[in-house]
């Protein structure tokens, strides 16, 4: 103790800075008990507003969100008892390669109930002739179109969202042209045609998808085979990329999981694979027809994953080299040994 | 003597305690040095929360890819222009005469994040070879014919050449007098200094353009 602090006749209470008396130590402990606790509250506040500006700042920006967004359901079918699993048909007329292969499947009225929407998913990406094997050929598509509404569908939709200029796109594909002369009701990517659902994927968790694979009830994926750069194939799985809106970067950053995240949402009703011509080198954009081959083929099932694996070998791969095929089967998609499936094979 | 503790509790965590001052007694008094332990706690745990915000913000943009773009070192004794520059001597390609063709809408610039946007999974082999911009239009030719036309500005030389070779079709033929050019079927490519050009007809007219027009905007690449 001080000698500040000792007890003196002139000052008989110690510890001045405390207790002056005890109406002086009731207000300057107050006054201390207020700072204190302006000081607390205060930091509190700082903290809570700082933890709270990062984790909104983070939500916003790592696509996290858990709100209550529509999921997709699942568009797929029962599967009758005995059916085809798969149909690969070989000819020179693409349509008539079309029908061979529903066919072979049980009919398009397996499929598509009377009254149902549907919307068609071909390719439609790139500003491109259907010569340079980049987008689906119309004519698949078109006839996809026709035996969708022969089986009683009230509407279908077409649609995709392009990389390129959707106008050229939908235009330079014979696409649009094709569709719409067959019935189908053509929805190019303007920014109303989005819709944000829940994807619940491992690396996405939301997405703005073209609102027909959310409206309808059943979807009818139509690619094109071809090679790309970074997964080295573009066919059935990769297809769904053309279903969401927003920058690509993100989806590219673990390409064969961001696959199977938007392929898993979407389970769509039937597949047709088409390999009319096939892009070898230089996709996914193309251009030079030296780089295209012709093989005049259409492959249709519910398998996407087995679908893939047998596009995998028309463009010389080996389906266990291609990532999102081996992702999709661990996701439980479907199989790559499409040969073990019930398959019909039929020309060529 | 009582107001020792008093005054540590006070003075070390600045706080009223629960214990109000008016009515202290010795019983109360008590209490005083287990809040202060409990308060010092609160207030060191609320203080290394403010710490790890900033490193944790910093932690997440880098996640993120919040990152400043890898440049391409500039060959020692040249200067490159800078980012401005070089997008306008990119799009000045395209103006003037373009071998009797000319662009239809508008030039559209890809920067390294864009190029996704533009040819999808084909970006990446263009950015591991330092890719700056790409400048894709549409283009008419003189008979009304399209063409689609991108030229990608590598930064350097060396990189262009890289892009070129890794992108040559097997099939496609070397065009005499055009060194560093191939031509396939309905299309042209080829590398001049750092710039990397990928020309794309749409009909047999458009095809035939393709050299005119590739000699045209070679010229003005010197």
């Amino acid at each position: 103790m001080s000698s500040e602090e000792r007890p003196s006749p002139h000052n008989p209470v110690p510890a001045p800075q405390v207790r002056l008396g005890h109406q002086a130590a009731t207000s300057d402990a107050a006054g201390t008990d207020r700072r204190g606790a302006l000081r607390v509250g205060v930091t509190a506040a700082m903290a809570i507003g700082s933890v709270a500006l990062g984790l909104g700042l983070r939500e916003r920006g790592s696509n996290k969100k858990t709100r209550a967004l529509p999921t997709i359901k699942d568009h797929r079918a029962d599967k009758p008892a005995g059916a085809t699993d798969m149909a690969i048909v070989r000819g020179p007329d693409p349509a008539a390669n079309v029908r061979k292969a529903i066919e072979a499947l049980g009919g398009m009225g397996r499929f598509v109930r009377r009254g149902e929407r549907v919307v068609i998913k071909p390719n439609i990406g790139w500003n491109r002739l259907p010569e340079q094997a980049a987008n689906t050929n119309p004519d698949v598509v078109a006839e996809v179109v026709r035996l969708v509404l022969a089986a009683g569908a009230s509407k279908v939709w077409l649609t995709d969202a392009s990389v390129n200029t959707p106008e050229q796109c939908f235009a330079r594909s014979g696409i649009e042209k094709a569709a719409k002369a067959a019935g189908a009701t053509v929805i190019r990517p303007d920014a109303s045609a989005f819709r944000e659902v829940n994807v619940s994927g491992k690396l996405l968790r939301t997405g703005d998808v073209l609102f027909p694979i959310v409206d309808a009830d059943r979807v009818i994926n139509i690619p094109v085979v071809k090679q790309h750069g970074l997964s080295l194939a573009s066919m059935a799985l990769k297809n769904w990329y053309g279903v969401l809106g927003g920058q690509r970067v993100k989806l590219h950053q673990n390409i064969h999981v961001s696959i199977i995240d938007l392929a898993a949402m979407v389970k769509p009703t039937l597949t047709i694979l088409d390999a009319t011509r096939i892009l070898l080198a230089n996709g996914p954009t193309g251009g030079s027809l030296s780089d295209v081959k012709q093989l005049d083929t259409v492959a249709a099932g519910t398998d996407e994953v087995a679908l893939d694996a047998f596009g995998a070998t028309l463009l010389g791969l080996n389906p266990n080299d291609v990532g999102f095929i081996v992702e999709g089967m661990k996701a439980g998609l479907g199989t790559p040994q499409w040969k073990n499936l019930k398959t019909v094979e039929l020309g060529g | 003597m009582q107001a020792a503790p008093e005054a540590a509790g006070a003075s070390i965590i600045g706080l009223a305690s629960p214990c109000n001052l008016r009515v202290i007694d010795a019983a109360a008094l008590d209490c005083r040095p287990a809040l202060a332990v409990i308060f010092v706690a609160v207030r060191i745990f609320v203080f290394v929360v403010l710490a790890l915000i900033p490193p944790a913000f910093i932690g997440w943009m880098v996640r993120e890819g919040h990152r400043a773009p890898a440049q391409a070192a500039a060959p020692a004794g040249k200067v490159r222009p800078s980012g401005a520059e070089a997008d306008k001597i990119l799009l000045a390609l395209f103006q003037g005469d373009l071998g009797g063709a000319k662009v239809k809408d508008k030039v559209t610039l890809y920067d390294e994040k864009g190029l996704f946007d533009s040819i999808d999974g084909a970006a990446p082999i263009f950015i591991e070879r330092h890719f700056r911009r790409q400048a894709a239009t549409e283009l008419a030719t003189a008979d009304g014919s399209d063409v689609d036309c991108a030229v990608y500005d590598m930064a350097e030389p060396a990189n262009a050449q890289s892009i070129f070779d890794a992108e040559k079709s097997a099939t496609a033929k070397p065009v005499t007098d055009f060194p560093d050019a191939i031509a396939g079927s309905m299309s042209f490519v080829f590398r001049s200094g750092r710039y990397y050009v990928k020309l794309t007809a749409f009909d047999a007219k458009a095809e035939a353009a393709l050299p005119g027009l590739a000699k045209a905007l070679k010229g003005k690449m010197k």
